[in-house]
């Protein structure tokens, strides 16, 4: 099920009147929909989560909302949905020194470079908005798309916290950039495309007898590719360990300082979206995708969501799990993890990959 | 160079090690909880040991209590109140009418219909315990711990919580009390 599959589908349906041009707007704004109540619903269900996570290995119990006065349900599950009607009701101030344009657009930019990266991800065998030759390519790209948004917002709000977060969320999303890539790379040499279902296809079976053939699992060098993928898409999310761009106790919440209410929300939002975004590139290109680990078990256009989106979910658990067990780098370690070891740990396996291919194939 | 990968070693050791750490506590947190959902559940109250008997603090001042079947309605607390917390409203009682006596032996004369105490006013300078001649006044705890516990949260969800409300009759009552019944009623009523 893709964009241009919904538009025959719309053509060949009572709605034929709109024609091909009415169709593909009407193609888009569903899918544009479906997509922003995927990001929604995995942003609300994700901060319930990592309040829970992040409590419970602290030793606290997080959000509980039983009791007289506070209704946030059982458990306090509602809680992320009290929050986020409380930033939507939430007063909107644009400072006066603002560079009142830019600050009104840059948390849509930061949105949009998390948002129209989902519609290459491969969600099923079927199942993919868009499925075009360079989709791992075309993520990355409009991936770092978001960094432009970023600098905007840390500019526009005339503040030195806030340009400080901005150059430094600059320079450490476009050092950790180059080891992703280049491991993602010693995968799409392996594939010979980058298409994301072709990467997914490439990984089905099994291997050394029991396990799934997941590029993870495919070659020691590829095994070690997904760890440096996976810092560096940590990284480039800004979460922490590698959040100095908004270090709290330094620059008091980095680039998105000024804003508050539903502006703050655009960059909440889009922040999850791109945890989910690497996540799905990991899975894509290192965990077999929507492929299921029992071999032909649990396969199929259907359980391939399910694997898919499990998978998805699993990283995104890690990624917490990460977030609240270790503290945050110097700026200056932050640049040498990224130059001083992924990077050349990146171009060896890069190499290694390529001898193992020579000697193997 | 073996600096180099002894260094990366130790970081993936290290990084181990504290992820490690957590998970443990993520899936313990029944064992390790050290949160208490407050108004559900409450620490056990420690048995203190301070040297000397409660009774032998001079007073504590906790909270103002009243033995409201002591009183007489005599209102020389509401005199003594500096702040003007105590409300009180009294019935006379028809002569022949019996309510009781308190435990000084005194006769009750007047119905006490509402005793209010507004501790959210009160100033706790313990005035209107001294002119009162039944002794049903009281601060809680201390000396007076043998009467009355003290209320140690003593918090409550809405600020009209604070008024406490001692008096405990009821409007039957007073009806009954106050206007005694002719014996011609009483059978119709029967």
């Amino acid at each position: 099920m893709t964009i241009s599959w919904l538009i025959d589908w719309v053509n060949n349906s009572w709605l034929g009147f709109l024609g091909v041009p009415g169709a593909f707007i009407l193609a888009i704004i569903v899918s544009g929909l479906a997509i922003f109540g995927l990001v929604a619903v995995h942003a609300i269900v994700a901060v319930y989560v990592e309040r829970k996570v992040s409590a419970f290995m602290q030793d606290r119990i997080g959000p509980m909302g039983q009791g007289p006065g506070l209704h946030a349900g059982k458990w306090g599950v509602l809680q992320t949905v009290a929050d986020a009607l409380k930033l939507l009701v939430k007063e909107d101030i644009i400072p006066a020194a603002a560079d009142r344009k830019l600050f009104i657009m840059a948390p849509f930019i930061l949105f949009l470079g998390a948002f129209i990266g989902f519609i290459a991800l491969p969600f099923s065998e079927t199942l993919s908005l868009a499925n075009f030759n360079v989709g791992l390519f075309y993520i990355l790209a409009v991936s770092s798309f978001g960094i432009v948004g970023l600098i905007l917002a840390g500019w526009a709000s005339n503040n030195k916290w806030s340009l400080y977060g901005a150059m430094r969320s600059a320079a450490q999303i476009i050092s950790y950039e180059i080891p992703a890539a280049i491991s993602l790379i010693a995968v799409v040499m392996l594939v010979g495309s980058l298409n994301m279902q072709d990467i997914t296809r490439a990984q089905t079976g099994i291997v050394l007898g029991f396990l799934p053939n997941w590029f993870i699992f495919q070659n020691p060098f590829t095994f070690l590719a997904f760890f440096i993928y996976f810092i560096a898409g940590v990284a480039e999310t800004n979460r922490t360990p590698f959040d100095i761009p908004e270090a709290e106790s330094e620059l008091v919440a980095g680039f998105h300082t000024e804003y508050s209410g539903m502006r703050w929300a655009f960059f909440f939002l889009s922040e999850y979206a791109n945890m989910f975004i690497v996540c799905a590139i990991a899975t894509v290109v290192f965990l077999g995708g929507w492929q299921s680990p029992f071999g032909e078990f649990l396969a199929g256009p259907y359980w391939g969501l399910l694997w898919f989106m499990g998978k998805i979910i699993f990283l995104v658990l890690v990624m917490m799990w990460f977030r609240w067990t270790f503290p945050r780098l110097r700026v200056d370690q932050l640049m040498s993890v990224s130059w001083k070891f992924l990077l050349p740990i990146s171009f060896f396996n890069l190499f290694g990959v390529g001898i193992w291919e020579l000697l193997s194939g | 160079m073996i600096h180099y990968f002894k260094n990366i070693f130790e970081t993936v050791t290290t990084l181990l090690q504290g992820l490690g750490i957590t998970f443990v506590h993520l899936l313990r947190i029944r064992k390790n909880n050290v949160t208490l959902q407050y108004p559900e559940e409450r620490w056990p109250q420690p048995q203190r040991n301070i040297g000397f008997e409660h009774n032998s603090y001079n007073v504590i001042r906790s909270r103002l209590e009243v033995d409201i079947e002591d009183c007489t309605g005599c209102m020389q607390c509401v005199r003594a109140c500096p702040v003007d917390c105590i409300k009180i409203d009294t019935v006379k009682v028809p002569k022949d009418t019996d309510i009781g006596t308190t435990s000084n032996d005194t006769k009750k004369r007047l119905l006490v219909t509402r005793f209010d105490i507004d501790m959210s006013e009160c100033c706790f300078c313990n005035l209107c315990t001294y002119p009162c001649p039944e002794d049903c006044i009281y601060m809680t705890g201390g000396p007076n711990s043998k009467k009355h516990p003290i209320d140690y949260e003593y918090s409550t969800y809405d600020r009209s919580d604070l008024i406490f409300r001692f008096a405990n009759v009821t409007e039957e009552q007073i009806e009954r009390i106050t206007k005694p019944a002719q014996p011609g009623e009483q059978t119709n009523n029967g």
